[in-house]
């Protein structure tokens, strides 16, 4: 007999009183039921109070937040915050197709994974949630997970259609969206430490700083008249 | 490398040189409070919290009910997405598997995340004995590494150490770096560990991390840490194994997120850790990066033989820290005293579950009843009345220290006998009201309480005479 038939073998001898039949379909049903827990209210947010309460929680985690217009107006936001920040016009992404057809302008754009010095990487998040301003990111060729851990400074891109409220729809949206990365990243803030002396430092092994680029729907831009 | 053998049967001699050791004092003190000051913030910022623990209680206890099942559709899944899983009687079955993986890896270095279970299976000494060099990658543990120390606290590790301490391991350990550098600020020493730490990920073939939840849905693992090493210890090596016990599992992605509002708020006060990471299986067809295989060890070590048992609910421990931090045992002794991997009230329940209650059965004597533990418990687990079981177990087995069995069994005699307890209280009372007015200085017998503070003398008579008076 194996130690895997032993182990669960001692486990059903525990549970023997009930059939094993009518446990089976209870767990099947536990699991495709996937029932939902009290939900927070600050899960349950919406529209412009979800927004707030998203760009509220990320600076609570010592994030920073900012808004961009649409897609093509990134390369000069990326290019603002590396100037304010001192740091070199430089970024590393993976194959994300948001990216592709941009205009980097003065920025040096190089692709691939994280290496051991990474100073700038940016990486598109698939959703943010509201209720802890936190951000999911899909592993893969798209958005390499060694971005996320091995910037310095890590930059991420998130649509506004994609913000969330909470875990609850968050989970909805990622199962109808039908990904399958081998880890989805849940990121809240830069990476911190209190290992020593019980002082929480930013910038323990991955990033000292993480900043999110809220990139407005094509829709919710109004042209001004000329 | 030393081998680490538990030294919880000296918890008594443990305990009192830990309250004798000034480093250990002054790191103790300067953590109090913190923990308990943050959770009660993170708590009050969250009126569902109590509701969520009812659920997170109800949910786990779901899974024990049916856990044989539940551990049969996460290993499907886990199969479906390409990784496997070893299954672990013992921890020495553990040791043996994963030292297989990291030998058919060819591994001659290997980076630890932070697992707890790798602390109970002692993974580094067996990896170290193999020749393989284990590199702890959490801040804590690198630094209790260094020192040759075990963790002292399941989610702060190096919570005993003081900041001089840590300065004085870097410059023994990083030789390399100039000996004249300053590291007089704390900035420095997460620096100067951020860039050592940073060129070993990239040096392993594997790298092992723990796991806070096993996702029966889908299979996947999930790691929940501020410090981003786990990750990488995860996503750069070439082979990943997760090292997790049997009672990890929680039925879906919902329920994850049950468990994740009440652990961070438990644990430090966040509302989220900065990294909570699901890993399914190996890198994906076209990935650049992540591991080429993954591998999950599920450990039993003891734990089938609870269920069903008295100490079943400690099954539904997440490994917060609440308890320990709220507990006044364990902040006057710190953790090594508890003498092995999992200290506080919880590790005063696991212990002897883990490792018999011969070795452990001191650890559940180390309370004051006080509740705060089970008060604070995101799980609800009722760690009081479980260490009161293992008081009984102790008793039973006759390992109660004799000076202890005769006072209970002079106590029991007394206090079965009213008109006999009314006497001897009336006579205690009057003996002890002759030894001091307001305080007693000392005690005869009672050095051990005297020793250290004073004893109130009784005030106004026994509780009968008060009680027959007020009637």
């Amino acid at each position: 007999m194996s130690a895997r038939e032993r182990i669960l073998g001692r486990l059903r001898a525990v549970v023997s009183g009930a059939r094993i039949d009518g446990r089976e379909a209870r767990v099947a049903e536990r699991i495709a039921r996937a029932p939902k827990a009290a939900v927070p209210h600050q899960a349950a947010s919406a529209g412009t109070a979800r927004m707030t309460l998203f760009m509220t929680k990320v600076e609570a985690a010592a994030g920073t937040v900012g808004r961009v217009s649409a897609m093509a107006e990134l390369p000069k936001a990326l290019a603002h915050e590396l100037r304010r920040r001192n740091l070199p016009a430089v970024a590393r992404v993976g194959a994300e197709p948001a990216f592709a057809g941009l205009d980097w302008g003065s920025i040096e754009l190089s692709r691939g994974v994280g290496r051991i010095e990474e100073p700038v990487t940016l990486s598109r998040a698939e959703f943010g949630l509201a209720e802890t301003g936190t951000l999911a990111l899909a592993s893969g060729p798209d958005n390499p997970v060694t971005l996320t851990f091995l910037g310095e400074t890590h930059f991420v891109v998130l649509r506004e259609a994609d913000l969330c409220g909470g875990f609850e729809d968050f989970w909805a949206a990622w199962r109808a969206r039908g990904l399958d990365p081998r880890t989805i990243n849940l990121v809240t803030g830069p990476s911190r430490s209190a290992d020593i002396g019980q002082v929480l430092q930013l910038g323990a092994h991955g990033p000292v700083a993480l900043h999110v680029f809220i990139v407005a729907d094509p829709g919710d831009i109004v042209v001004p008249p000329t | 490398m030393t081998m680490h053998v538990p030294t919880t049967p000296e918890f008594k001699a443990n305990a009192h040189a830990a309250l004798g050791n000034a480093n250990l004092q002054a790191a103790l003190r300067g953590s109090r409070g913190n923990f308990v000051a943050k959770r009660a913030k993170a708590r009050a910022a969250l009126p569902e919290f109590d509701d969520l623990r009812d659920r997170a209680r109800d949910l786990k206890n779901a899974v024990l009910a049916d856990l044989d099942l539940y551990l049969e559709a996460y290993e499907r899944q886990v199969t479906a997405s390409g990784g496997h899983v070893h299954w672990a009687e013992t921890a020495e079955d553990a040791q043996r598997i994963v030292l297989e993986i990291c030998r058919a890896a060819g591994a001659a270095t290997v980076n630890k995340g932070k697992t707890m279970i790798g602390e109970e299976c002692a993974i580094n000494d067996a990896l170290a004995a193999a020749g393989i060099t284990p590199v702890e990658t959490d801040l804590g543990e690198y630094i209790v590494q260094l020192r040759g120390e075990i963790p002292s606290h399941i989610i702060a590790p190096a919570v005993h150490v003081t900041v001089p301490e840590v300065e004085a391991e870097f410059r023994k350990a990083h030789t390399h770096l100039p000996p004249e550098r300053d590291l007089s600020d704390l900035a420095e020493l997460l620096r100067e560990a951020r860039g050592v730490l940073r060129a070993k990920y990239f040096e392993a073939e594997v790298g092992i991390t723990g796991a806070n939840m096993l996702i029966a849905e889908t299979g996947h693992s999930v790691i929940v840490t501020n410090e981003g090493n786990g990750d990488l210890s995860q996503s750069l090596p070439r082979v990943h194994i997760v090292m997790a016990s049997l009672e990890k599992i929680v039925p879906t992605l919902e329920d994850a997120a049950t468990i994740l509002r009440v652990l961070a708020r438990s644990a430090t006060g966040q509302e989220m850790s900065v990294y909570t990471t699901f890993s399914r299986g190996p890198r994906r067809a076209g990935d650049p990066d992540g591991p080429e295989e993954y591998h999950v060890v599920l450990l039993d070590n003891g734990r089938s033989g609870m269920l069903g048992s008295d100490f079943q609910d400690m099954l539904r421990c997440i490994r917060c820290g609440a308890c320990m931090n709220h507990c006044p045992v364990y902040q006057a002794v710190g953790g090594h005293a508890y003498g092995w991997v999992y200290p506080g009230p919880m590790g005063a329940v696991l212990t002897p579950a883990l490792i018999g209650v011969e070795a452990g059965g001191q650890l559940p004597n180390a309370s004051t009843f006080c509740g705060r533990c089970e008060a604070v418990c995101p799980m609800r687990i009722p760690l009081p009345a479980m260490m009161r079981s293992w008081r009984e177990r102790e008793f039973a087995k006759h390992l109660t220290p004799g000076a202890v069995r005769y006072g209970l069994g002079i106590w029991a005699y007394v206090a079965s006998r009213p008109a006999l307890y009314r006497i001897a209280t009336k006579v205690a009372v009057a003996a002890l009201r002759l030894l001091g007015r307001g305080t007693i200085r000392a005690l005869p017998f009672g050095g051990g309480w005297t020793g250290e503070r004073d004893f109130p003398s009784p005030q106004g008579g026994t509780f009968m005479a008060q009680w027959k008076a007020r009637r």
